[in-house]
């Protein structure tokens, strides 16, 4: 059973983000009156990517391309602690969510470097975004936490993300933490409104700026370990939202949580085409929305008492 | 005991000797070969203090009004002795190749290193002092060398008045401690810190809250925590780069050693007590964090991230603090361990951090950011080791600050709290935190990014190269622990188990398996450390393996404009500025410009600083002080019917209050 799950997460998170991609193209094309392109057709471009001869710049040094593969690594390690089916992880321990939270830490540290790298005048603008946009989203996911395993009594990040629908305080705890990660999402994965990654305009870009002299398999890696970040938030809200215990009923859990994450991934793509990027200095306000959503579930798991 | 006394006697004659008329390299020889002696004879005696529970005694007796000379090491005072010598003798190493350049001149080296001797044998009677008076003289000692040790170049008058800050600052710290001695005294009639805390565990009440206050106020002003950390970033930046790493790693961690063992004489300390050292240390991380995001010289910026991480180690203390007035052992251990590793580990990390500050220096002649750039090719191994130092101090897996964090921050979610609210409160210290932790990774990115990526920034006479082995060598061996202890931090376990036991001894038998799981929990951590290593390791090689060869070179993207130049790099003012300008009521951002006017505009030009708040308002009181007193009396009339009437209403809100204090909580 564990076997299936572990299969199952692992799945997931390493293919959900190609058909996330795919689902918030397909429905921004959608809103525009486009066909828009196949559901899979990052993967293509990726396999495309991954088999290019890169050019580096002439100021790089080796941590350039090593810093491509320290991102992704991360990413897809922390992807194996945050829950996506439910109450279930595969690396599941005491205070897991710490190691999630430092390791995404780390693959962002890394993505900066690498920008600082080639001495650009624009990837160091980009760098400096994604700094002080990550140090305003950080706090509201660590409140999230705090309030969920107060609510729960869990230690554990698919526990207490998991097991937070049979607190008694789930209906008030859920809408704001649900914003909370949606907002996140958004910020970590660089969506609108917070960044926008088909903008072309340099000094407009936070993530897209930060990799512009990548190319060739490093741009593949950098590509992919931003979808995967994305997956992990999503999977996160499915994992909040899923009411199936993945324990007992594994199948029906995995199609419940496919479902929540496409549909993330449908509302992500909807915001997209609905909303403009917001101005850059309006971003940290936009973030703050998340750690006050967070702070509203830690007043409801106050006011309706622990676990 | 014997081999307590030899260490210091053979530091007195190391530091003797190094006076003698010889030529600077013997002398430098002579105190690194004492150090090592002592550091020797120092593990000989702490070894079975550390990892037995043993605990050394020595009497001597002296004529009133001193009173017999006890000294009385247990786990607590060995886990600091540990490391603080092996450090100070790493610098000492590092010392011989960063004065250098002065051993073939007439400058007295021998000085500067007894001085550092003087330093080391000040932890063996800081840490050992078991009577006042020895833990003071200790105290003091470290305080005059660090003072002189400081002002190596004195011919600068900024360097001579960085050390007179410092020298004004630390003897304010004093104050505060004798005051809080004088009160022990007089209560316990007895100069030993054993009796002071048999008073102390027995009377709760105004006395000992004001002690508790005098001494976070004195040991805040050690360690520079905010807001008594004006002297630090001046005196980091003046000194040489070993002394500032001795300072912030090393010689300042006496203030939280002084601390925890208060609170251990306390024994159960109140519940308040513990939310003001969470409270304090919170306000010391954020202010030192958002502060290191503003410095452009890169040893300020190292300075303001001791204050920082004080803050840290800080809050581990006051989650253990709240363990103990809770009675939970679990917190104590998490929180008291995290705490002490954190010490154990920022010692390890910002030492490391300053020499690579301090290769940077000497190789180049600047610490200015916005000069450097690109010196990851020309001084690979600063580089690699500035970069592990920063991954460090930024708490990512896998290296050490994380192990530590990982466990204040256990602490913090631990759920042992008694209601709701408090563990919520508790929770949001966790986040507070977290925001520390990524502003400290922006300042570190800013920092090495500036200083290492990209191309040099100026045009250098004479090309920066790599430093000597002598640097390399303390570097590496820092870079090495801190490595080891991130990937096995099980090691920094074992050196903290005996203080943190020692905390938990009333709380015995559930105490012992809360450490227990502590040690699972850390080896949980070296294995995620090594597993999160191992999958980059993997990606990396396969990369290597199947992937295309790397192409060709170009030029890097520059937005299809055709004449860069290396000016146009990022800054990093550029890159603080967004985030600084945000935490503005914090920060001092001064701002001079000069804009350009008429047709033809000849010179014009902007200059921004992020200078100390804390500072330039206490010289702004000092020196315009009596001139707002004044204008402010010449607006208030005596005259006027509402002056008066105000005046009356504050006098008896004043009475009220001192009477109803009086009555209550005061009594």
């Amino acid at each position: 059973m564990t076997m299936l799950l572990f299969v199952a997460h692992a799945l997931t998170v390493l293919l959900m983000p190609v058909l996330m991609v795919g689902l918030v193209n397909r429905t921004k094309a959608w809103w525009g009156g486009r066909q828009g392109p196949r559901l899979l057709q990052s993967a293509y471009d990726l396999l495309r990517l991954a088999g290019k001869q890169p050019v580096v710049s002439q100021v790089a040094s080796p941590l350039f391309r090593a810093g491509a593969w320290v991102v992704l690594g991360a990413s897809v390690f922390a992807a194996m602690i945050a829950p996506a089916l439910g109450a279930y992880a595969p690396l599941r321990f005491d205070h897991d969510f710490i190691v999630f939270a430092y390791v995404i830490g780390l693959a962002r540290l890394f993505l900066m470097l690498s920008a600082m790298d080639v001495g650009s005048s624009f990837e160091g603008m980009g760098a400096a975004r994604e700094a002080a946009f990550a140090a305003y989203a950080e706090p509201a996911l660590f409140l999230l936490i705090g309030a969920a395993a107060v609510a729960t009594g869990q230690v554990s990040f698919a526990g207490l993300i998991g097991h937070l629908h049979q607190s008694g305080q789930f209906a008030w705890v859920a809408p704001p933490a649900v914003l909370a990660l949606f907002i996140l999402l958004q910020a970590e994965a660089s969506r609108v409104p917070v960044d926008d990654p088909l903008t072309h305009l340099e000094l407009t870009m936070i993530h897209e700026v930060m990799i512009l002299d990548h190319s060739g398999p490093e741009l593949a890696a950098m590509q992919y370990a931003a979808a995967v970040k994305m997956t992990v938030y999503a999977g996160l809200i499915a994992a909040l939202l899923n009411p199936i215990d993945p324990a007992s009923h594994p199948l029906a859990a995995v199609a419940c949580a496919w479902a929540i994450m496409a549909t993330v991934a449908i509302a992500v793509g909807c915001v997209e085409s609905l909303v403009a990027r917001l101005r850059m200095r309006w971003v940290p306000p936009y973030v703050w929305i998340a750690s006050g959503a967070a702070v509203l579930c830690m007043v409801a798991v106050g006011w309706g008492g622990a676990h | 005991m014997t081999a307590l006394i030899a260490a210091v006697v053979v530091l007195l004659l190391g530091a003797g000797a190094s006076l003698l008329p010889m030529r600077n390299g013997v002398r430098a020889f002579v105190a690194i070969a004492t150090q090592f002696a002592a550091v020797v004879l120092i593990w000989w005696t702490i070894a079975p203090v550390l990892f037995d529970a043993q605990v050394v005694r020595g009497e001597l007796p002296w004529g009133y009004p001193v009173g017999t000379l006890r000294v009385r090491l247990d786990a607590l005072g060995a886990f600091f002795l540990a490391w603080s010598l092996p450090m100070t003798l790493l610098g000492s190493v590092y010392a011989a190749g960063y004065l250098r350049p002065y051993f073939a001149t007439r400058r007295h080296v021998g000085v500067h290193y007894a001085l550092l001797n003087l330093t080391a044998i000040s932890f063996v009677l800081v840490y050992t002092g078991e009577h006042a008076l020895i833990f003071l003289v200790g105290w003091e000692i470290a305080a005059l060398s660090a003072w002189l040790l400081v002002i190596w170049d004195y011919t600068d008058p900024k360097v001579r008045f960085a050390g007179f800050n410092y020298l004004v600052s630390t003897h304010i710290g004093l104050i505060f401690l004798v005051a809080a001695f004088m009160i022990l005294y007089t209560h316990s009639g007895s100069w030993f810190l054993e009796s002071y805390g048999q008073w102390l565990a027995r009377s709760p009440g105004t006395e000992r809250n004001l002690v508790f206050l005098l001494v976070v106020t004195s040991f805040g002003l050690k360690s520079a925590f905010f807001p008594f950390h004006s002297w630090l970033p001046r005196a980091h930046a003046a000194a040489p780069a070993h002394v500032s790493a001795l300072m912030s790693g090393v010689i300042h961690k006496a203030g939280l050693y002084a601390l925890l063992r208060f609170i251990l004489l306390i024994g159960k300390p109140d519940e308040w007590m513990g939310w003001f050292l969470i409270g304090f240390s919170v306000c010391s991380a954020v202010v030192g964090a958002l502060y290191t995001a503003g410095q452009r010289d890169l040893k300020r910026l190292l300075g303001y991230s001791s204050t920082e991480n004080v803050g840290i180690a800080g809050i581990g203390l006051g989650v253990g603090c709240l363990g103990l007035s809770w009675d939970a052992p679990a917190l104590v251990a998490l929180g008291l361990a995290g705490g002490l590793l954190h010490v154990l580990n920022h010692a390890f990390f910002k030492c490391q951090l300053f020499y690579a500050a301090g290769a940077v220096y000497q190789s180049t002649h600047t610490v200015d950011m916005e000069k450097l750039g690109g010196l990851s090719r020309l001084m690979p191994w600063t580089a690699v080791c500035f970069l592990v130092g920063g991954v460090a101090i930024s708490a990512l897996p896998p290296l050490n600050g994380f192990a530590s964090e990982f466990l204040i921050y256990g602490g913090l979610f631990g759920q042992a709290a008694p209601t709701v609210w408090a563990k919520l409160a508790l929770c949001v210290v966790a986040a507070i935190l977290a925001f520390v932790g990524a502003v400290s990774a922006l300042s570190i990115t800013r920092a090495f990014g500036v200083v290492f990526l990209g191309s040099p920034r100026t045009d250098h006479p004479t090309p920066a190269h790599e430093v000597g082995l002598w640097m390399r060598l303390p570097m590496l061996a820092h870079a090495l622990g801190v490595v080891l202890l991130g990937v096995f931090p099980v090691l920094g376990l074992h050196l903290v188990r005996g203080p943190v036991e020692l905390a938990l001894g009333p709380m015995a038998p559930a105490g012992i398996s809360s450490l227990d799981a502590l040690a699972t929990t850390l080896t949980l951590v070296g294995y995620v450390a090594a597993a999160l290593l191992a999958l980059v390791g993997g990606l990396l090689g396969l990369r290597a393996a199947f992937g295309p060869r790397s192409g060709t070179k170009h030029v890097t993207w520059g937005c299809g404009y055709g004449a860069p130049n290396v000016r146009m790099q990022y800054t990093g003012a550029g890159f603080a500025v967004d985030f600084s300008e945000r935490f503005r009521s914090v920060l001092a951002l001064v701002r001079r410009q000069k804009a350009p006017a008429g047709y033809f505009p000849t010179d014009s030009y902007v200059a921004t600083s992020c200078v100390d708040a804390v500072e330039r308002r206490l010289y702004s009181v000092i020196g315009h002080g009596d001139e707002s007193a004044s204008r402010l009396s010449r607006r208030l009339r005596e005259d006027d019917p509402r002056v008066a009437f105000a005046g009356a209403l504050i006098a008896l809100g004043v009475i009220a209050g001192l009477i109803l204090l009086s009555s209550g909580p005061l009594r």
